[in-house]
């Protein structure tokens, strides 16, 4: 029976004893990879700033992963024949050299060999997205369009006719000028007063008394935007708090985004699925901006940023579903 | 005639020379934005960098220089200072065009911090931008405080302000155009106070790594970005205060009323930079509702003052439309729409939906190109004019008006377009979601590439004269 029991441990055990060291340093690797790899790629999640790393051991050799991960400028530098074409392929934003030691880099390839290889069948690759066509203009961005065409043909007309008015030159009565002007002092005085009255409850500043239904928080850096059920407020909390791969989010509730960024200035700019702007705010570090957003339309929603912050700036993107 | 001044003409020659190039590399990064040019999107960020940075600058010294030749016939501005002018911005663009052509900075004009420390330019090209603004920054202050000196010396600031006529008196009576420039100025050592200090935090940064607060930098930052560009537009309004009246054979005096709007103008200004910040709801609200009320406000004196002054001096006129006249006139056209367009922009509830889309570049171009542009062409064209004294070809003058106005416009139609659509400003390339911004911009294009042969038309026309002028300059 002892005989038994240990030869069904030895059994478990020998094939797991190195898998457990491989798998200490795929650990390692994945809160590294949350660091500092996930900003411009994912393992099996299709491309972003840079290439899907899934299967990245079956394309390239090991030493060439190894060395690649250390330093890419050099590489690059160096016209290496497969960096120079992946910098092509990817809109020549080149990777940045991350100071990582060859061991950093080894404990990262674990990683995504690991992952990679559990998800192989999962994720197809995904086709390049082609164009969409132009979606019609939502309010209030069509009302606000109308009125700025309306008020600049008014100004041109008024200048036109004042210009053509110089064909028949004539003395002008200065004093009933000055009382016209009155009047549009007048008048314009009224319109500013009364369009700052109307426009200003709109604000979209949040008010302490709502609680709001749903809080997720959002850590901007270059260049993709981290959403998670805790506050991420510096590099070091990637890796360690669990972040979300996909959101969801119910239709109608009261959603509020706690938005910060952990490195330059980032905006938080909401697309509806028609496409345009619904809502926005600023990712600055050191500071958390609560954009609240009740979304009644479901679908799926793009997350653009709307802060330049640098050459992948245009590539900045994430998005969630309503439902 | 009467002769034209030499610096005047050194600053139209500089004017000429770098403003086609920067109207190039607008084109260039539209053509980029429409999908054209794909191998050198990486060089989109410097390029914007360097189109932002120059045209604000070049505009901003070329409207200095018009308040500088203004001031010339009333007072007397140093000259050394004048030659430390023109000296420091060459200084200025070489560091400048150093660094985005060698070492591809690309931090965007108003450079926010602490993006300069955290691009993938080299830190030296960093530096480099930081010691070209530095270098021009101290400079045009310097400018700026001789030209406060020297109107001064002849009236006093007070004066020079108006201040008397607030009192209900007229006497000494002050051209409006020495009141707004002083204004202005005014305006321009506070901008330029808040630039030298941002270039400080920036240096304490870089020496000894002492990060600073991101909120304060970003007031600081729009507070300068946004009172430079403001007051560069008001210098070249104050242009058309001294010579469209010449042109229509009326006066155009200061009063009271002048007084009061240029003075509130002086005021609110400096509260009107908040509506930048909008969308940083961690900014105390009160300084959100301060910047709609300042934003709205700032329209008020402008358009029942300076516009409606404008056009009652020319309505019924015995005009004398030529190229001047004609480009005054449109300039305070395209001030007044992109005044528009930018008081829509300062509604927060608006804001939501246009902040960092095209909307932005869409209303601060229609005001820079179509309004400062065109004032401070018809000036550069009456002066050259003045001194060359040249028959004028009317059908030539308004061929030049129409390409200039058609282009800009159509131009600026795009851009307000993509920012109804919520395309963002900034953006390489578009996403597939947003792919109808690229058919704008190759719209954009062309229309930005009629621009440029009007604007060479207008080159011709000015050209000759300016060159005529040099031989006669005192
Ligand atoms: C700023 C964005 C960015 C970051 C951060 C980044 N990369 Fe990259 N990476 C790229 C780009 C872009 C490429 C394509 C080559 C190029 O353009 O330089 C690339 C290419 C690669 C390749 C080659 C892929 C292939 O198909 O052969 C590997 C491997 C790689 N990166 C690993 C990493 C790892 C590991 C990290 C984290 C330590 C990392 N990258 C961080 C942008 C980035
Ligand atoms: C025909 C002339 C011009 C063309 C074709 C042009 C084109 C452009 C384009 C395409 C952009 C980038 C827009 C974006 O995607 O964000 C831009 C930005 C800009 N332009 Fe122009 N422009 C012209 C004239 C001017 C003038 C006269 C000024 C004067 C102040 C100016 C100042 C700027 C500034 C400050 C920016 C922003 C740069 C940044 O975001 O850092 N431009 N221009
Ligand atoms: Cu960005
Ligand atoms: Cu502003």
């Amino acid at each position: 029976m002892r005989y038994l029991a240990a030869v069904l441990l030895l059994c478990v055990l020998v094939p797991f004893a190195p898998a457990r060291a491989e798998n200490e340093a795929a650990d390692r690797g994945r809160i590294l990879f949350e660091q500092k790899c996930a900003s411009c790629h994912t393992i099996g999640g299709g491309a972003r700033v840079g290439p899907d790393l899934q299967g990245a051991h079956q394309r390239r050799s090991e030493e060439w992963l190894l060395r690649f991960v250390t330093e890419p400028d050099r590489m690059i530098a160096e016209k290496d024949e497969i960096a120079v074409r992946l910098v092509e392929q990817f809109n020549r934003i080149v990777m940045p050299n991350l100071g990582l030691q060859a061991s950093e880099a080894r404990e990262l390839l674990a990683h995504i060999k690991l992952v990679g290889g559990t998800q192989a069948a999962a994720a197809p690759p995904q086709p390049a997205a082609a164009p969409l066509p132009r979606p019609d203009l939502i309010a209030p961005q069509s009302i606000v369009l109308g009125v700025f065409l309306f008020v600049s043909a008014i100004i041109v007309l008024v200048f036109a006719w004042v210009g053509f008015s110089t064909r028949q030159p004539e003395e002008v009565n200065v004093k009933k000028a000055y009382g016209f002007r009155k009047a549009l002092f007048a008048t314009a005085s009224a319109v500013v007063v009364a369009t700052l009255v109307m426009t200003m409850p709109g604000a979209p500043y949040a008010v302490a008394s709502l609680k709001a239904d749903r809080i997720v928080y959002v850590a901007a850096r270059q260049f993709d935007f981290v959403f998670s059920d805790e506050p991420i407020t510096s590099a070091a909390d990637l890796g360690r708090i669990p972040t979300m791969r996909h959101l969801d989010l119910p239709a109608n509730a009261l959603v509020e985004f706690r938005v910060t960024s952990l490195d330059v200035n980032h905006g938080f700019g909401v697309y509806g699925p028609e496409r345009q702007l619904l809502a926005q705010t600023q990712a600055m570090p050191g500071y958390v901006n609560r954009l609240r957003v009740s979304l009644a339309q479901p679908g799926h929603y793009k997350v653009f940023c709307l802060e330049y912050c640098a050459a992948g700036h245009h590539a900045m993107q994430s998005g969630f579903d309503v439902k | 005639m009467r002769p034209a001044n030499s610096y005047t003409l050194y600053w139209m020659g500089v004017t000429f020379l770098l403003f086609p190039i920067l109207i190039l590399l607008g084109i260039y990064m539209r053509t980029v934005q429409a999908g054209g040019l794909a191998g050198t999107v990486t060089w989109f960020y410097p390029m914007m960098t360097l189109h932002g940075v120059g045209m604000v600058g070049v505009w901003y010294v070329a409207a200095m220089a018009c308040a500088a030749d203004i001031l010339g016939r009333y007072t007397e501005p140093s000259p050394a200072v004048r030659g430390l002018a023109l000296g420091g911005t060459l200084v200025g663009v070489l560091l400048l065009l150093a660094c985005v052509f060698l070492g591809k900075f690309a931090g965007g004009w108003y450079f926010l911090y602490p993006l300069p420390f955290k691009g993938e330019w080299p830190a030296w090209s960093a530096v480099a931008f930081l010691l070209s603004l530095t270098v021009l920054g101290a400079t045009w202050l310097v400018w700026t405080l001789d030209l406060l000196r020297a109107i001064a010396k002849k009236y006093t600031l007070t004066q020079a302000l108006g201040w008397h006529y607030l009192a209900g008196r007229d006497e000494p009576a002050i051209p409006p155009s020495i009141m707004i420039i002083t204004v202005s100025l005014i305006a321009g050592v506070a901008a330029l106070a808040a630039g030298v200090i941002v270039l400080v935090l920036f240096y304490q940064e870089l020496f000894t790594g002492a990060a600073s607060d991101a909120l304060m930098v970003k007031n600081l930052t729009f507070f300068f970005g946004h009172t430079l560009v403001n007051l560069a537009m008001y210098l070249g309004v104050a242009a058309a205060y001294e010579v469209l009246p010449q042109y229509a054979g009326r006066p155009w005096k200061a009063n009271k009323i002048v007084a009061i709007s240029w003075n509130t103008v002086l005021l609110i200004v400096l509260f009107a930079y908040f509506h930048h910040l909008y969308m940083d709801f961690v900014q105390p609200g009160t300084l959100q509702y301060i910047g709609q009320i300042a934003s709205y406000a700032s329209a008020i004196p402008a358009a029942v003052v300076t516009i409606f002054g404008a056009l009652l001096l020319v309505y019924r006129a015995r005009m004398r439309w030529n190229l001047a006249s004609l480009l005054f006139f449109l300039g305070l056209i395209g001030w007044a729409v992109g005044g528009m367009g930018a008081v829509i922009d300062s509604t927060i509830s608006a804001n939501v939906r246009l902040h960092n889309t095209l909307w932005v570049p869409a209303h601060f171009h229609t005001y820079m190109l179509a309004g400062l542009v065109f004032l401070v062409f018809a000036y550069f064209y009456h002066c050259s004019q003045e001194a060359a004294a040249e028959p004028e070809r009317a059908g030539r003058q308004k061929l030049v008006s129409v390409l200039m106005v058609a282009g800009a416009y159509g131009f600026f139609l795009m851009f307000y377009l993509s920012g109804a659509y919520s395309v963002p400003r900034r953006f390489a390339t578009y996403p597939a979601e947003l792919a109808h911004g690229g058919a704008f911009s190759a719209i954009a294009a062309v229309f930005a590439t009629v621009f440029l042969v009007g604007f060479l038309l207008y080159l011709a026309e000015t050209g000759s004269r300016w060159y005529k002028a040099m031989q006669t300059a005192s």
